[in-house]
Order: structure tokens, then sequence, then C-alpha cells
């Protein structure tokens, strides 16, 4: 029987087709953060499993796609499975800066939080800012960044995210909140710096279709999940500006 | 009386077909017996229609030929109802099994990794 991989801490990368950004981003993280990266390889048909290889992560690769909240789940399994005290999940596709890790993973450890979503409200536009205050009324979750990928999850949230109750979930934003509200976890945001993706745009965001079926999936979400149990979460660290 | 005919033969013709695929193992478990109850009820409004009278008498129906139209969108509704629960289990597990499947996988590679590094074992291939 090996000795069971203990880290503190995992960064969990969910990417799909992003062989052109994920290598950069997994060597950015090892060298702010002494932790190990784990890749998600969300059946992509380019060359993302190596070149995420090559940079110096672990790599899972899912038999058929599954989304990228399928694709993070697989990686919360993973670092349940691997006693992981604390997960980080970031985008492979490069907008997420992991020099912000350090100061995002300080502000989860000072606050106790469950889970400390990396809040950048600057980057959405007009349409989004509308769509998100309509999310902040039907969901009752005081959050100001809903889709943020840049998030760290203590081991109750991890516990909680890789269970059964969570496997059909769709989007990974305000299904997971919702649930992790429901659990009683204690939910926060930190502010962050996020930079334009550099290839491609938001996948949910692509086209009218698209929204309307996330519009729709998310409303009935939360009113078939209304009236969870929840927490009061402390004043919302806005007032601190991100550094560098 | 044509009508009659005709009713029988709808309801032969199902039945049929429904015994012919829970024999052939084409329906599993309580799908068969789901099946089998619905061909012994089209067999039986088949060939005595006057079920259907009688029925609408015990429930009050004032028209009669609308009891198995009701019945039947009923039981379409109910079943297709239980259909979806189905698939929304069966999605579950995919989705678990996909990710356990990919989590072994990269357990078994690491391990083999970890086996080649450490020539010591004795049942190791040569190369």
């Amino acid at each position: 029987m090996p000795e069971p991989i203990r880290h503190r801490c995992l960064a969990v990368m969910p990417a799909r087709n992003e062989q052109a950004t994920v290598a950069a981003v997994v060597r950015g993280v090892k060298a702010v953060l002494d932790c190990d990266v784990l890749v998600i390889n969300d059946a992509s048909s380019d060359q993302t499993a190596t070149q995420a290889a090559a940079a110096g992560a672990t790599v899972l690769t899912l038999p058929f796609q599954l989304g990228a909240w399928g694709a993070t789940q697989a990686g919360m399994r993973y670092a349940l499975r691997n006693q992981v005290a604390t997960v980080i999940t970031l985008d492979a596709d490069g907008q997420h800066h992991p020099e912000q890790l350090p100061l995002l993973l300080a502000a989860h450890l000072r606050d106790h939080a469950d889970v400390t979503i990396g809040a950048c409200p600057e980057r959405l536009s007009a349409a989004k800012r509308v769509a998100w205050a309509y999310f902040r009324l039907i969901t009752g979750l005081r959050v100001t960044d809903f889709t943020s990928g840049l998030r760290v999850y203590g081991r109750r949230a991890i516990r909680a995210l890789a269970s059964r109750e969570a496997s059909l979930i769709d989007y990974q934003d305000i299904g997971v909140l919702i649930l992790l509200r429901k659990k009683g976890l204690l939910i926060n945001e930190a502010p962050t710096r996020m930079s334009p993706r550099s290839s491609g745009g938001s996948r949910i965001f692509s086209s009218w279709y698209t929204v309307l079926r996330y519009m729709i999936a998310t409303t009935v979400l939360s009113i078939a999940r209304v009236g969870g149990k929840s927490r009061p979460s402390p004043a919302l660290l806005v007032t601190r500006r991100p550094q560098g | 009386m044509s009508a009659q005919i005709t009713a029988a033969l709808l309801g032969l013709l199902l039945a049929g077909s429904i015994l012919y695929l829970v024999r052939r193992d084409h329906l599993h478990g309580p799908y068969a017996l789901w099946w089998l109850i619905i061909a012994a009820a089209t067999l039986v409004l088949g060939f005595v229609p006057r079920t259907i009278d009688w029925l609408a008498h015990l429930s009050g129906v004032a028209y009669p030929p609308v009891l198995p139209i009701i019945l039947g969108l009923s039981l379409i509704l109910l079943r297709m109802l239980q259909l979806d629960i189905e698939r929304s289990r069966q999605e579950r597990q995919i989705r678990r099994l996909n990710q356990k499947l990919a989590i072994l996988e990269e357990e078994l590679t690491s391990l083999q990794n970890a086996r080649l590094r450490t020539p010591k074992e004795p049942r190791g291939s040569s190369d």
C-alpha cells in the first residue's frame, strides 16, 4: 500500500482545448504556490493533456466531455481521495493571474471561509451586471461575481462538492453556491484582478440561445432550491484593493 | 360490428408485439411487467369494449369514449415523468463513472511509472 499523497493544497484546472495557454498557467501556479496542479482534460481534441503534463501538472483525462463543472468535480473527488485540505480552482485559458492566488488563499485562511470567490466585477459588461443583480435577487446569495472560476475551497466544501448530490449540477457557478449554502458553509468573496480571455470568448455568453438556456436553467434551479439554510456572511471584503 | 373487429385486431396486434418483445428479452425487468399489464388491458378492451361503458358508468363519465383517451394520456404522462426520473439517475451515474474512470486511470499510470523507476520488482518485465 503506497503512502497516501498528502498535499496542503491542490490547484484544480478544468481544461478543454486549451493547448495554447494551459502550460503557461500551470507553470505560473507552480511558481507562486507550493502545491500540486491537477489539470482535468475535458476530452480535448488537441494537445492539452500533453502540454499540461510537460509543464508538471497531474492530468486526469475524462473519457468524454462533462463540461466545466463535471471536470471540476472530478478534481474535487481526486482531492477528497488524496486528503487535500484546500482546493484552488482557476481557468486554464489565462484570464486568471497566478500571482493573485497567494492573496486569495491568504484571504481565505484569514476569514476561515469554506469557499472564497475571487471577484472581479470590473470585467463584467452592463448586460452581465443586470443578470447578476437578477441572480442576487432570486437566489438571495450576496455575491458580486457569480461566474468567477477563480475560487478557493476548504475541506468541508470539497466534501460537499464531491458528493453525489453535486453531480447533476450543470453550471459551476450558482448551483454550486446554492448547494454550499444549503450545507451551511461560509461563502466569502475577495477582490482580485483578471484579464480578458486570451483566446475565445465566454462559453456561456457566446450566443443569445446559450444565454437564454443558461438564464432559464439557473432560474429553475434557484426556484427549486428556494428556502435553503443560510448563514449570515461577514461583510464582503470589497474595500480591500488587490495589489500589483 | 366492424368497429369492434378493428378494436380487437389493434388490441391483439399491440399485445402480440409486446409479448414478442418481452419474450425476446428486449425489455428489462420492471418495464416488462408494465408492458405486459398494458398488453392485457388492450386485449380486454379490444375484445370486450363494453368494459369501457361499465368503467364510465362507475366513474360517472357521461361520454364513455373519452374515458380510454383520458386514461391513456394520463398513463403516458406518468410514464414520461418516470422515464425522466430514470434518465436523471442514469445521467448522475454516468457522470460519476466518467470521473472515477479518469481518477483510476491516473492512479494506474502513476503506479506503473513508480514501478518502472524501482527495478527491484521480481516479476517486472525485462525491457
